[in-house]
């Protein structure tokens, strides 16, 4: 490993200064940002109260890696140490807490931000490693310890989040992402694609080795791959009840990108982890640390209208490249549903678990380019996202829940159809 | 030889503490005395200190080790007469060595004549001299001390039927210091012993000596007139005597006992201990620099007493309650070790036993401003035995050599006052003075140099101290300047090796000597000095400009 580092000299020579100032570590946190100098401060101090509160006698440090800023983030960063200098009324420090930056490049590189967390993490030895996104500006204090004492006390690898969202929130998860991670990997973690996380020093430096670093779907999405590889890997995965997930308002709105980054890496996963996931049928619960939240109760605007018209405006654009890559059952049930109206629109889990697997396998075989492929997904997910809408429209989060067990069931049971049209089955 | 009467000798002294009863026995009733002690001068001598603190030595029931005196003008006749305690001050001035002796204001033992006199009827004329009341319920806001024995700082006498004050034992009623003829008579108490020739006190508890209802009883501002009283007194009469508070107190609440140069000369620097020894199992200087900072200037005659380890407790009254658990869980595990608010332990068992920390905590004693305090068998690394009750398990006999009771004493070892420490890894045939004089490398021969080191300079005793912040948190560096002469120190706390870059441009130019070697390190530029560290190493480098 530290032969490879040398190799690749993840870590300029400014940034190895500073962790040699920092030394060996107990707990990093790492804190990918871009413009970030809104929020920083308010996650940092978060963080600092909730190392000083849970974890005042273990070694921490803060490492931002900034991708270019030309807000100052990192002069926040660096400036919140506490050091000899440091003065707090309420808060209490036993020793130094670093808080240090480096900046590997002038846009921000998801990739190569927690490629450079996990170096540093491996350099001081780290026994935990924490990421945690600089726009959760909802974070508590209490987040510190929710995401290391699973790893630092239960020795788990990773620890993945459970957020308190709106049942309308995360809908890319609820029906893409996890369910199909679940069913193809075997392991219910509900935030695959996870902002926050913790992990081992084992499993960030076995990570960090990882060849994954290099191929396209780690690139696309990162912190994706590495919930893949902990599962393939039969790493100790475990989740941790956080709380609500609120975003500085900056979140992308730009869904291909979005889905390029989750579900692109999800189909691109499925290459080389074949020997893994084609043996696996069903799932198992991952063990859950924490109380279950109640769903946040609030007004979500959903402008079901535009979905209905996107979904059946992009079925009938796209059906040359969607009979290239879906069968023609599925083509014909997703003209027939661009059909309804509003008030009947329905598209139902097994249209959609076939739609995704058709997807899955179209995108492995490359039947066109594999870009335009994730791009043809993403209106068939705003038709699916309507059907969650209206479903769920007027149901508890109890029931939320249950209709999203359900296309989990669907997800498992059309498995096997996944492994039927995957050219590699033999 | 004749001292000279220096005035503020004790800013360059390094000061050895000894009981006597502990440092050797020359008659053979297993007790310490003073004719053994002065036969051991010239190993206090050869060590290179130049100041002996002894612990009280007085006539006492010893309930609290001396520190309950029923008789102030006499020695315990355990340890000798007042004509060996004659002869070993006239041996130690001769020898160059200052004596400080232990003086109790603030209490009697409830043996003292002056008590049994106080008590023995409301109407006596001594009834006056300790702090009667008829209810147990004045000065409510007052701390109690020994929290582990003492439920109330007031107890009940059955013979005069009232309650005497104590701040601490019950055993050790306290004088009223409201009353004149106490303050004569603890006065004309101290000049005795000037007369005698000593060179020092260290006053006990000082905090305590004045009650008034509504306060904590600590720290009045008639307690400090008091004090300055008596300084006036000393300054007047026998001048170049030094006093030395022993009040347990954060920095800022201890200033005031330094006046304007018109109270004490020196006082311990409380806080400060544990902090090193937090610093160094948290490998980080935070605690240290951050004590420090908080620490007032004092005036220019004064001086802070820094001490690793001495007869009590390693005290913790002066720590948060954060910094108290970790000081427990990581020092005092076995709850045995634990006493009041503090460790009951010797520096090297604090240390596992570790040469390197034991070195590194010695260098930082030596080198941060103040007058060092070693205590006696701390020289030779001794152990401790925490089966013995209250703190006498740091009060072991001394270590002298490998043979019967460990060179302490020629009678049967079960009539030692205490039993010597005998495990294998620090007992008397293990750790002992006559082995390690034969030994160069021995603790014992690198305390000698260290000591002779800090001598060869006046900067550690007098010199400012300017704190260098380097990005590395396990370096503790600073500057000590004083005159022409400027030294820097860098200590690595750390168990691991450290590279560390130090900002010295305002001394560019210089280059570094090593004090110990006096190798000579590359002279600095512009750039930032680096120096690689070993696991808990220290450098003191004179700057010369050659």
């Amino acid at each position: 490993m530290e032969r490879k580092l040398a190799e690749e000299t993840l870590l300029t020579d400014d940034c190895v200064r500073q962790l040699i100032n920092v030394g060996e570590v107990d707990i990093l946190i790492g804190l990918p940002t871009h413009n970030n100098s809104r929020t920083i401060q308010t996650v940092i101090r978060a963080i600092q109260t909730g190392i000083l509160k849970c974890f005042p006698r273990e070694r921490a440090a803060i490492f931002n890696v900034d991708g270019g800023s030309q807000d100052g983030t990192p002069e926040l960063v660096t400036s919140s140490s506490i050091d000899d200098v440091w003065r707090a009324s309420k808060v209490f420090a036993l020793r130094t807490l670093h808080a240090i930056s480096t900046t590997y490049g002038r846009a921000p590189e998801p990739c190569t931000a927690l490629r450079t967390i996990l170096a540093a993490a491996d350099l001081l030895q780290a026994k935990t490693c924490v990421v945690i996104s600089p726009d959760s500006t909802a974070i508590e204090p209490d987040w510190v310890q929710r995401l290391v004492r699973p790893v630092y006390d239960d020795k788990f690898d990773l620890v993945c989040p459970i957020y308190r969202r709106h049942k309308f929130e995360g809908a890319l998860m609820q029906n893409l992402l996890y369910p199909m991670t679940r069913s193809i990997y075997g392991s219910r973690v509900r935030e695959p694609y996870a902002s926050e996380f913790a992990l081992s020093g084992r499993l960030a430096a076995d990570f960090l080795a990882n060849d994954v670093w290099n191929q396209e779907w780690g690139k696309m999405g990162i912190e994706l791959a590495l919930t893949i590889t902990a599962l393939a890997g039969k790493y100790r995965v475990c989740q941790s009840y956080l709380g609500i997930k609120a975003q500085s308002g900056r979140a992308a709105n730009d869904l291909v990108a979005v889905m390029r980054r989750t579900a692109g890496a999800l189909f691109g996963s499925l290459d080389g982890n074949y020997a893994f996931w084609s043996g696996i049928s069903g799932s198992e619960p991952v063990p859950t640390l924490g109380t279950q939240p109640e769903a946040l109760v609030k007004l979500v605007r959903v402008n079901r209208k535009r979905l209905r018209e996107m979904f059946a405006t992009g079925v009938a654009h796209l059906e040359p490249v969607l009979r290239s890559i879906v069968s023609p059952e599925t083509l014909t049930a997703l003209q027939r549903i661009a059909t309804l109206g509003i008030n009947e629109f329905d598209y139902p889990a097994e249209v959609w678990s076939k739609t995704v697997y058709e997807f899955a396998a179209a995108y492995h075989k490359s039947v066109i380019n594999r870009d335009h492929i994730i791009q043809a997904l993403v209106p068939l997910y705003r038709g699916r996202s309507l059907t969650f809408v209206l479903e769920n429209r007027d149901d508890s989060g109890e029931k939320v829940e249950k209709r999203e067990e359900s296309l989990c069931g669907e997800f498992e049971r059309l498995k096997p159809y996944l492994l039927g049209i995957w050219p590699d089955r033999k | 030889m004749v001292l000279k009467r220096e005035t503020s000798w004790y800013k360059d002294a390094t000061i050895y503490q000894v009981h006597v009863r502990s440092f050797s026995d020359a008659n053979g009733d297993g007790i310490g005395d003073f004719p053994g002690l002065a036969q051991k001068l010239s190993y206090v001598q050869a060590l290179g200190v130049n100041a002996i603190w002894l612990m009280p030595f007085f006539p006492s029931p010893l309930r609290d080790d001396g520190y309950d005196i029923s008789d102030y003008r006499a020695v315990h006749p355990s340890y000798g007469t007042l004509d060996d305690f004659k002869r070993f001050l006239s041996i130690a001035h001769e020898r160059g060595i200052r004596v400080i002796i232990e003086m109790v204001l603030n209490h009697t033992s409830d043996q003292h004549p002056w008590f049994q006199e106080s008590r023995s009827s409301q109407n006596n004329p001594k009834r006056d001299w300790y702090v009667w009341s008829d209810t147990d319920s004045k000065y409510r806001g007052t701390r109690i001390i020994f929290l582990d024995t003492e439920m109330s700082n007031w107890a009940w006498d059955p013979i005069s039927k009232s309650y005497y004050w104590h701040r601490f034992f019950s055993h050790q009623p306290d004088l009223n210091y409201d009353n004149p003829a106490v303050r004569e008579e603890m006065w004309n108490v101290m000049k005795f012993w000037l007369e005698l020739g000593i060179d020092g006190f260290r006053l006990d508890a000082v905090p305590y000596l004045i009650e008034r209802e509504g306060t904590s009883c600590e720290n009045l501002p008639e307690t400090h007139a008091i004090i300055r009283d008596l300084r006036k007194r000393v300054d007047e009469q026998f001048p170049g005597v030094m006093l030395l508070a022993e009040a347990n107190q954060w920095p800022a609440d201890l200033r005031p006992y330094f006046g304007e140069g018109d109270e004490f000369h020196m006082a311990f620097h409380f806080p400060l201990m544990p902090r090193m020894f937090m610093g160094l199992r948290l490998e980080d200087r935070k605690p240290i620099t951050e004590i420090l900072q908080q620490t007032p200037q004092i005036p220019g005659s004064c001086q802070w007493c820094l001490f690793l380890r001495n007869h009590d407790e390693l005290t913790l009254e002066m720590v948060t309650d954060v910094e108290r658990d970790y000081m427990y869980d990581i020092y005092a595990r076995d709850k045995g070790m634990r006493l009041n608010l503090g460790i009951r332990r010797r520096l090297a068992p604090l240390l596992d036993n570790d040469r390197r920390r034991i070195e590194l905590m010695n260098g930082m004693l030596m080198s941060l401003p103040g007058t060092p305090i070693l205590y006696y068998g701390d020289e030779i690394g001794m152990g401790d035995n925490i089966y013995l009750g209250d703190r006498n398990g740091v009060r072991t006999p001394m270590q002298w050599s490998g043979g019967w009771n460990g060179g302490f004493s020629t009678a049967d070892p079960e009539s030692l006052y205490s039993p010597p420490i005998l495990n294998p890894v620090y007992g008397y045939q293990a750790v002992n003075v006559s082995s390690q004089e034969r030994t160069p490398h021995s603790l014992l021969s690198w305390m000698k140099h260290i000591i002779e080191v800090r001598r060869s300079s006046t900067v550690f005793g007098s010199g400012s101290i300017e704190f260098l912040y380097p990005a590395n948190h396990r370096i503790l560096a600073y500057v000590r300047q004083f005159g022409k002469e400027t030294v820097l120190v860098v200590n690595n706390l750390s168990s691991a090796a450290q590279a560390v870059e130090l900002d010295l441009r305002r001394y560019k130019g210089n280059i570094l000597i090593e004090m110990f070697g006096r190798n000579v390190f590359p002279r600095i530029g512009d750039a930032p000095y680096l120096l690689t560290m070993g696991p808990y190493q220290f450098f003191w480098f004179r700057l010369r400009r050659i």
